[in-house]
């Protein structure tokens, strides 16, 4: 491209191709993007005789010559059926009970330990966000360093030590002590700091007039977080929430190594436990990927606002 | 650490007034409020780090830990498994880094064009994000079984990848360009390069994004006006001015992909032979595999040392000052 | 959109309760969950629901009896890999309940096989969930002993009235350094070839030079003479399957017999130069090494009769179906009998390996043990368990479903043939097979055989598919310096 003064026309035309160029790009790039899980979710619906076919079809709607129509579509949901594996229950709410090891344990396990990190992250980053944005006291700054530099250690490398203190806990026969709490206890070590961050972000936006008016009408400091600056600086609070979530959902290394009991691992180890026993079964996996992923996509696409405001105010802002 | 609250406030009728004017409660609410984020920290965060530290330089033998000194650190740094997954990490990360950064700052730009349906695109391209990278190294890994997985018709066809076609899951590397390092790399190296750069992608974007927000727009209509071309615009105004978000997502990429291990777990497993086998997963190998927990503590100590390095440089970078504030 | 800073609370909390809505019925879908989500403090999950729907029993009495089988039993998908080994638990399991009412309840805690030895091993040491028996390969037994992780069956084993009856060298094999015994095999596997009667209408090649002619003919018919499992997955599993057979064919071995690694021998540089030979020719079916993100495609070419042959475990036949003749005849049953109906109709033949002339045909060999770990509840429960897999009755079924393989009962054979009609030419086949090799475990002195498995199998895949041009004896060197290192 040169370096020349556009006249008057070519600017104009410009300006009036350049949204239908850029849209075309971005169609483009996004349709490419998608493809992999585009063709997962084909996958999926296949019978197994559509999935074992050489040289592989894009969409099982062939006819016997060879010819695409619509009418001729073999979409099956016998892949989602074995994941989930059904089976009729009279005791059950639903009629029916869900037999799949991936729904009938590792799910309950993930939203338990997902649950329960993410509560305890709320309310943790919310007390420790509210120190730091409003309290100026020594080693502030520090410690705020501090925080900040742990959102990049990742787990990786702390995995040998957490493992050895699960040993060193489980041997010291501490009563009560419970395989769940340490790895709730490590999902929150390791998603606190980053939350923090955004919710000492969100509080910092709070004008504060509006504790102080408060304390002029009596309120103590917890009473005024509680009332005043608790409500405003939900979206913050969310944010935390659903990243810890999603983060948690999504992790395998940890939950696979430091829970040793089967009945209580993860959807993740699920997933990789699957394979062993479904090796070639190609659309069983496709839909077991499609119906793990989903509920994470599914909410982040509800809530995807409150989660880019979050990563745009944890990663950038500075 | 924090129990004392201090007068450096700007308003004069700030809450910190009001502390000092409390009781001991009051007065060291700081502290309490922050306790229990320091006690998780401590322990998941601070006591394993020192933990490991203290393993690299033990053995076990039968249900007893021997210290024996730097042997671990001797024999992880002399093993060719080592020197190998060094060269491994090297071509991934740089692969990895350069393909990432360079698709989002091309996607950044195109919607940093006021799009109506900007929304959309970016809602849609942030999807793989949310996507575990176990799941994601199925899903690629599904696409190119032989013979079965969807993309297995193109990279069979001789005539797109001469002579016989392409198997990701076992054609080797061309022969080397320097003797001992993996370069050019395997076909599953860059296979699994794209597969971690389609989950990397939608938040660097969005990082990219949000710092081309903050350039005036001014700024480049006037030098469009003083007769630059577009690509000048980008290369010597808009560039600059992004730099350091630029940075901040290099170190983060580098960071994540020197410590992510899920994908490798499910799409290669360090295969074919060993062209995959980065520095992650071998210390996965060497720890959990083998259970040989001194050596692969050394080999995380060798690894947190990267990443810390990483994490002060990214705090240079990204303006701790002005944040802490 | 990032413009719009405060982002209002109203409009994420309907879409967050929509959310733990479907998650609450998630789980209330799900009653087999040990009641996880609601009560975090409730501990012994696994045993929690058999209890409480365990009939008015006499509930003190019957103890858990926890066993660790690469089998799930709860996995009823009739196309799951391990179909056959999740079928047998689930028609056993109550058996031996119904066998034990009164004393035991056995409760089964599926392992991915390629994590369950590591798992036990880490498990004893880590004071973890141990179980009382777990079903084990006979190369982890040293590992087990050097880490403490199995218990010393030697006096109770002798004890056994079938002791007398077990295969010699399958005892061998349970038999640690110090002359103790610590497991009980069950079954041996022995690696055999599986062959394709009408690509060898003359019988399976005796020799190198044999297979590489009848190899140029069948690819003149667009068929590869052979499949195999060459990649590198499961961190080098392949060492133990066809690696080994080769090597040992050629007469070579791993080990110097003092636990050093030994791999530059004149034995093992002439193996690899026959498989870089007929690779280059054209003779191994290429699927042979594409198991990295999907392991075990190297068995598809022989189900669908593009390969001619498969030298594999014994175990093989019960994954290597349905299966297509070359003549398009189909055994499409879908479960293990397919390969032995194949094999009864002549379809497909049990073969000893070739050798070089003057060499035996080498075989590996695997012994399926039972082992009782240190630290198991109730050691008593799993030696009633063996006791009762040792009879008459149930030994023909373990055998023949998650052993998949000879039993190590000599007298129980023709029991088997007698149950399983269809496996006769099978076993008769296979023992003739066996009887022509010779027979020995692939890891010989080595004791880090993880590591050893490993190492082997990358290297032989360096020089024979990365590299086909490298130096096999310089290459074969710097492996064996990297494992002795480490000694």
């Amino acid at each position: 491209m040169q370096a020349r003064l556009p006249s008057p026309q070519d600017y104009a035309t410009r300006r009036r191709l350049r949204p239908w160029l850029t849209n075309g790009a971005m169609i483009a790039i996004v349709a490419l993007l998608m493809l992999p899980i585009a063709l997962t979710l084909s996958t999926s619906f296949k019978r197994e005789q559509d999935v074992l076919r050489r040289p592989p079809v894009l969409l099982p709607c062939d006819g016997p010559d060879g010819q695409f129509r619509l009418s001729q579509c073999r979409f099956d949901i016998e892949g989602y059926e074995r994941v989930i594996a059904p089976r009729p229950d009279v005791s059950s709410l639903l009629g029916f009970r869900l037999t799949g090891r991936m729904f009938s344990t590792y799910v309950p396990n993930t939203l338990l330990y997902a649950l329960a990190s993410s509560g305890l992250v709320f309310v943790m980053s919310g007390l420790a966000g509210y120190a730091f944005s409003r309290y100026r006291f020594r080693g502030r700054r520090a410690l705020m360093v501090a925080i900040l530099a742990i959102t990049g250690i990742p787990l990786l490398t702390n995995l040998l030590a957490l493992y050895q203190m699960a040993v060193d806990l489980r041997k010291a026969g501490i009563p009560g002590y419970d395989e769940r709490m340490f790895i709730i206890a490590v999902y929150i070590g390791f998603q606190l700091p980053f939350s923090v961050w955004i919710v000492k972000g969100f509080f910092d936006t709070i004008p504060r007039e509006l504790e102080e008016a408060a304390f002029i009408d009596g309120c103590t400091p917890i009473g005024a977080l509680w009332r005043i600056v608790v409500p405003l600086a939900m979206p913050g609070l969310l944010a935390a929430f659903l990243l810890c979530f999603v983060n948690v959902w999504n992790e395998f290394i940890a939950g696979y190594l430091l829970i040793t009991k089967r009945e209580l691992r993860t959807v993740m180890f699920g997933m990789y436990d699957f394979l062993s026993q479904n090796i070639i079964n190609y659309q069983v996996v496709a839909a077991a990927c499609v119906l793990i992923a989903a509920p994470v996509v599914i909410l982040f696409l509800l809530t995807r606002r409150t989660f880019f405001q979050a990563m745009t105010e944890g990663a950038v802002k500075g | 650490m924090a129990t004392q609250a201090q007068t450096a406030s700007t308003s004069p009728r700030s809450a910190s007034k009001r502390i000092r004017q409390g009781g001991f409660f009051s007065q060291t609410l700081p502290f309490w409020l922050l306790l229990p984020m320091l006690l998780v920290i401590a322990a998941i965060q601070f006591y394993p780090g020192f933990y490991s530290i203290w393993l690299s330089f033990q053995e076990r033998q039968g249900a007893v830990w021997n210290f024996v000194g730097l042997r671990n650190f001797e024999r992880i740094f002399g093993s060719a498994a080592f020197r190998e997954s060094i060269g491994h990490t090297a071509v991934f990360l740089v692969g990895y880094v350069v393909v990432t950064m360079a698709a989002s700052l091309v996607i950044a730009l195109l919607l940093n064009r006021k799009l109506k349906l900007s929304g959309v695109y970016i809602s849609l391209i942030f999807i793989p994000w949310v996507i575990a990278d176990v799941i994601a190294g199925l899903v690629f890994g599904l696409l190119v079984v032989p013979d079965y997985g969807l993309l297995s018709p193109i990279l069979s066809n001789p005539a797109l990848f001469p002579p016989n076609g392409l198997s990701i899951p076992s054609d080797p590397a061309p022969r080397p360009w320097i003797s001992g390092f993996p370069f050019p790399p395997a076909p599953a190296m860059y296979y699994l390069i794209l597969a971690t750069a389609w989950r990397a992608l939608p938040f660097v974007t969005l990082l990219i994004l949000a710092a081309l927000k903050t350039v005036p727009h001014e700024i480049i209509e006037s030098a469009r006006i003083d007769g630059a071309s577009s690509f000048q615009a980008l290369r010597f105004i808009t560039l600059p001015l992004i730099l350091p978000t630029l940075v901040v997502a290099l170190f983060n990429l580098i960071l994540g992909g020197m410590n992510g291990i899920g994908l490798v777990f499910t799409l290669t497993r360090g295969g074919p032979g060993t062209a995959t086998e980065v520095l992650s997963f071998l210390l996965y190998t060497i720890g959990f595999g083998r259970l040989e927990f001194g050596r692969a503590a050394a080999l995380s100590v060798f690894i947190a040392i990267i990443n810390l390095t990483l994490i002060i440089l990214t705090l240079r970078v990204s303006r701790t000052e002005e944040r802490t504030a | 959109m990032f413009d719009q800073r405060p982002v209002s609370a109203r409009r994420i909390t309907p879409s967050l309760a929509a959310f733990a809505a479907l998650s609450l019925l998630m789980a209330a879908c799900a009653p087999a969950a040990p009641a996880a989500p609601a009560a975090p403090a409730a501990t012994e999950a696994p045993a929690a629901p058999a209890a409480t729907e365990a009939p008015a029993a006499p509930a003190a009495e019957v103890k858990d009896f926890i066993t660790w089988y690469q089998y799930d039993e709860k996995n009823e998908d009739p196309k799951s890999d391990e179909r056959v080994g999740n079928e047998y638990l689930r028609k056993t399991i109550p058996l031996f309940n119904e066998a034990f009412k009164d004393k035991w309840r056995w409760i089964n805690q599926p392992q991915p096989f390629d994590k369950m030895a590591t798992s036990l091993v880490a498990a004893v040491q880590a004071g973890g969930e141990v179980p009382d028996l777990m079903q084990a390969g006979d190369s982890a037994i040293i590992p087990f002993i050097k880490n403490g992780t199995v218990q010393d069956l030697t006096d109770w084993v002798k004890a056994q009235p079938w002791f007398a009856d077990l295969d010699a060298s399958a005892v061998a094999a349970c038999t640690g350094p110090d002359g103790k015994i610590y497991c009980v095999p069950v079954a041996m596997t022995p690696q055999i070839v599986f062959a394709w009667k009408d690509y060898f209408p003359d019988g399976y090649p005796k020799t190198p030079e044999e297979f590489k002619k009848v190899a140029e003919e069948l690819k003149a018919k667009n068929v590869a003479a052979i499949t195999f499992f060459g990649s590198t997955a499961f961190d080098g599993e392949g060492t133990t399957r066809f690696t080994n057979t080769i090597i040992k064919s050629f007469g070579g071995t791993f080990d110097d017999g003092q636990g050093n690694m030994k791999l530059d021998t004149p034995e093992n540089v002439a193996a690899i130069e026959f498989l870089r030979e007929i690779i280059a020719a054209g003779y191994v079916h290429p699927r042979t090494w594409d198991g990295t993100t999907t392991p075990f495609v190297e068995e598809e070419p022989m189900k669908t009769a593009e390969a001619a042959s498969f030298p594999t475990g014994i175990f093989g036949y019960r994954y290597v179906n349905p299966l297509k003749a070359p003549s398009g005849k189909e055994y499409n049953k879908g479960n293990e009998e397919d390969m032995l109906d194949a094999i009864t109709a002549g379809d497909v033949f049990i073969a000893p390996f070739f050798a070089p002339e003057g060499k035996k045909p080498g075989c590996g060999t695997g012994v399926s043990v039972f082992v009782i770990p240190n630290g198991a509840k109730n050691p008593e429960a799993a030696k009633d368990y063996i006791n009762w897999i040792m009879t008459k009755e149930q030994n023909p079924d373990w055998v023949l479903g998650p052993g998949g393989g000879f039993p190590a009962l000599r007298s129980m054979l023709p029991e088997i043939e007698a149950r399983a009609p269809v496996a006769k030419a099978f076993y008769e086949q296979a023992a003739a097979a066996v009887a022509a090799s010779e027979c020995r475990p692939w890891y010989g002195s080595l004791e880090r055989r993880d590591e050893a498995k490993k190492i082997i199998q990358s290297t032989v895949y360096k020089l024979i598919k990365e590299d086909p041009t490298a130096d096999i004896s310089a290459t074969l060197k710097a492996a064996e310096e990297e494992y002795n290192k480490g000694n």
